[in-house]
């Protein structure tokens, strides 16, 4: 019996070893290929507590979703395809009705009037898939006349909240419009939202403008202007459009400013006696001091985020190139090596890429490159690109595209720092050299 | 001259010198037989030959003489020879006709019965090898120095291959119970790996050692358990005694070894099966990038690894509580917060209708861990 009992101890310990062995940890795969498409989600109209604000819940919804699908990220589920109906923001969502229409993410929101006047929007986003918020629920108050800001910041959060990093929706850009034909074009500085929106000048045409750029608060431009008959600067006050011009040497010529990222300075190129090199200036004293004296032209500096060092186009190995020196001054290293002619070049936001101008070969190109000049990547190619400016997220770039020939116009276009969603900004008129301001606050 | 030349020239001289001397271009003579010859004359080399090839023609041909003129020409006779005597045949006796046969007792057959119904024909049973059961000693194999790269078919068992060993019964007549007689079988032989005969090692390692301690529980764990798990012991709990099994049953043995061996995790009576192949693997891997979209994550999310596990129903279907992040690498809290969300979607959107994952293979995939791994995704 006692044998018996040992035999099948035995038996059982020879069978529930092997099974033991194999199912000791889980099933482990590794996924390496993936697909790169947008992704669906749907935004149904917010919800209104009355009248008034149905409208605003319905144009609230259109800005987000213009603001999320114009990123090439996203998708709409158009609403004719909706299934599932939001009649209450706080009552629980049912996500089989927005899995069934592939919806991966899903927008609600309500808007009410307070009390006193002011418009309150509030919003959740879901992930419908894991049946699960993301985040928790936000709410804005603002003025009625400020819906598309409200609408920009919470297409903001969606975005950040999806993808991982910062939104770029509730920013403005400055630019110069343009007008006429172009022998006689009409230049003046004008201000518009990111999407096109909101459109106003804050100069008049009597003057050729140029090369506006945002103060890092974006509260300030700094641009260049003839109105003197000779390229001087001017720091213009966004807010009351009061502006004045910065001193400089007379009988020379400056342009190309740009801000430092404290906002207190700026660098800009200073023509004297032929030769153009880089100055910094301290905006409230007026005081430059010289970065590069180098008998070549030295021009459009561009601070990196930290305001340790700059980027800047230099002519002295016989054609354009971009080079890197302190923000002191000093020796400069050569970051870019391929051929043709390297110019305007801008530092990210994030600090990590380039993006810079690029002539070969008869073709203009915006393009980015790190800051060892590696890993160089032509973004555009046309009969004239330039000028690129970086969304505050530093994922965006925008930039002037002029079509060729006499009757051809200056547009500006905005292209994902992959190469892809390249696609024409909304001005209405003529427009050229772009400056991203920072996110709003 | 330095001394190394001179060296180098006594050197080779001596060579040479031994070379000439030493013998060491003579060749010694082949070696060769010897064999005993006889002169033999031409006459008699040309009879030998003449011996050996040609038959001895005859010496002496008769020829017939010509006829003499004149001669008469012999007589012709023309007689025709007499027949041989032959004796006639005689006529032999006519044999006695065959009797009539007797058809008096003879019934005429009676009519074959027709049945309407057709013939029910017996299904012809299989061949049915009989087993003969091998007595012999099977030969060992030779031990050999090397792996032949052929396969060779595998060996018949010799005993019939089961889950569990069980004794041969046979009929034992003076036994009270009746066993039914079945064979003895034994469950297959394994081994965790192949040791060759040279690496082979010496055991020196301990025959016993302590349980390795289980692995710590995962964070986020505590709340997807389901109570009915055993709890997990805490430091501060001090180790209570094993329960006594007041009798050793069958299910009672049966329950205290699976607890011993797999913390009563291996309860279930379905074998664990197989691993999944490479192209079970493969499918499921397929599968899960399908849906793996890393177009909207950002460029730091797109730089970090996620290890993600899910818990898998039997029907294939991810159970959407328990995908959690094990780790990551490569990025932020925040990236990796989206990087695995982003694999989150992945596994339960194309988890949606069940993987397609053979189900006698459950207990090897009833937890899956996912490397999401995007390094390839970036330069797209």
């Amino acid at each position: 019996m006692m044998r018996t009992i040992l035999s099948l101890l035995a038996a059982l310990m020879l069978w529930a070893m092997p099974a033991l062995a194999q199912s000791s940890g889980p099933l482990r795969i590794e996924i390496t290929e993936g697909v790169i498409e947008p992704m669906p989600y749907a935004v149904p109209d917010f919800v209104a507590d009355g009248a008034a604000g149905a409208e605003f819940g319905r144009n609230i919804a259109r800005v987000i979703a213009s603001d999320l699908s114009g990123t090439g990220l996203f998708r709409e589920i158009p609403a004719q395809a909706h299934i599932g109906r939001i009649t209450s923001f706080d009552s629980p969502v049912q996500f089989a009705d927005w899995r069934a229409v592939n919806a991966q993410a899903l927008i609600t929101g309500a808007v009410s009037i307070d009390g006193s006047g002011r418009l309150v929007v509030r919003f959740r986003i879901y992930d419908v898939f894991a049946g699960q918020e993301l985040g928790s629920g936000l709410q804005f108050v603002g003025t009625q006349d400020g819906w598309r800001r409200m609408a920009h910041k919470v297409a903001d959060q969606v975005y950040s909240r999806i993808t991982g990093e910062g939104g770029y929706f509730d920013s403005r850009v400055v630019f110069v419009a343009e007008s006429g034909p172009k022998d006689q074009r009409a230049k003046r500085l004008a201000l518009m939202d990111y999407d096109g929106a909101n459109l106003s000048y804050l100069t008049d045409s009597s003057s050729i403008v140029l090369a506006p750029r945002f103060s890092p608060t974006g509260d300030r431009v700094i641009y260049t202007s003839y109105e003197t008959g000779f390229p001087q600067i001017y720091v213009l006050d966004v807010a009351s459009v009061g502006r004045r011009a910065l001193p400089t040497p007379e009988g020379t010529m400056s342009f190309a400013p740009r801000f430092a990222p404290d906002g207190r300075s700026l660098v800009y190129s200073l023509t004297q006696g032929g030769n153009t090199d880089i100055y910094r200036m301290d905006i409230a004293s007026g005081t430059s001091t010289r970065l590069t004296t180098a008998p070549s032209i030295e021009t459009a500096p561009s601070f990196s985020p930290d305001g340790s060092q700059i980027v800047f186009e230099s002519d002295r190995s016989g054609t354009p190139q971009l080079y890197i020196m302190s923000a002191g001054g000093g020796d400069a290293r050569r970051i870019s090596a391929g051929q043709g002619r390297y110019g305007t070049p801008v530092w990210s936001p994030r600090g990590d890429l380039i993006a810079f101008t690029k002539q070969s070969k008869g073709r203009f190109h915006i393009g980015v490159m790190r800051l060892d000049g590696s890993e160089e990547r032509l973004l555009t190619a046309s009969f004239l690109d330039e000028g690129p400016t970086w969304a505050p997220n530093g994922r965006v770039i925008m930039f002037t595209r002029e079509t060729q020939g006499a009757g051809g116009q200056a547009g500006l276009y905005s292209v994902d720092i992959s190469g892809r969603n390249l696609k024409q900004v909304p001005t209405g008129t003529g427009a050229s050299d772009p400056s991203w301001s920072p996110l709003q606050n | 001259m330095n001394t190394g030349q001179i060296i180098s020239g006594a050197g080779h001289l001596a060579l040479i010198g031994w070379a000439l001397i030493g013998g060491v271009f003579r060749s010694d003579p082949l070696p060769f037989e010897v064999v005993e010859a006889t002169a033999i004359s031409t006459e008699e080399y040309a009879a030998l030959i003449a011996r050996q090839s040609a038959p001895e023609a005859a010496a002496v041909v008769d020829t017939p003489e010509p006829p003499a003129p004149g001669e008469a020409a012999p007589g012709l006779s023309s007689e025709a020879d007499a027949a041989p005597e032959s004796a006639p045949p005689e006529a032999s006796g006519t044999p006695p006709p065959d009797a009539t046969p007797d058809v008096s007792e003879v019934t005429p057959p009676a009519p074959a019965e027709v049945a309407d119904a057709a013939p029910v024909l017996e299904v012809p049973q299989e061949d049915v090898a009989i087993m003969v059961p091998e007595v012999s000693r099977r030969p060992e194999p030779r031990p050999a120095p090397r792996v032949a790269p052929e396969p060779v078919a595998q060996p018949e068992p010799d005993v019939k291959v089961d889950e569990v060993a069980r004794p041969e019964v046979t009929p034992d007549e003076s036994a009270e119970v009746v066993q039914e007689p079945s064979e003895a079988s034994a469950p297959e032989e394994a081994a965790t790996e192949i040791v060759t005969e040279a690496e082979k090692p010496k055991e020196t390692a301990p025959s016993t050692s302590l349980r390795p301690k289980p692995r710590p529980a995962r964070p986020a764990a505590v709340a997807q358990e389901t109570p009915t798990e055993a709890p997990k012991p805490t430091p501060t709990e001090t180790p209570k005694p094993a329960p006594v099994q007041p009798k050793t049953d069958q299910n009672s043995v049966n329950a205290a070894l699976a607890a011993a061996l797999g913390g009563g995790q291996q309860t279930t009576e379905r074998p664990a099966g197989p691993p999944l192949t490479s192209g079970e693997k493969d499918a499921l891997r397929v599968a899960v990038q399908q849906c793996w979209n890393v177009g909207s994550l950002s460029s730091e999310a797109l730089a970090t690894t996620v290890v993600v596990t899910v818990g898998m129903a039997e029907d294939g279907k991810p159970k959407t509580g328990s995908i959690r992040m094990l780790s990551s690498s490569g990025g932020s809290d925040a990236a990796a917060r989206q990087a695995f969300e982003a694999a989150r979607r992945a596994i339960i959107r194309c988890g949606a209708n069940g993987f397609n994952l053979p189900v006698e293979k459950y207990d090897q995939w009833r937890d899956i861990e996912m490397t999401f791994n995007p390094e390839r995704m970036r330069i797209k």
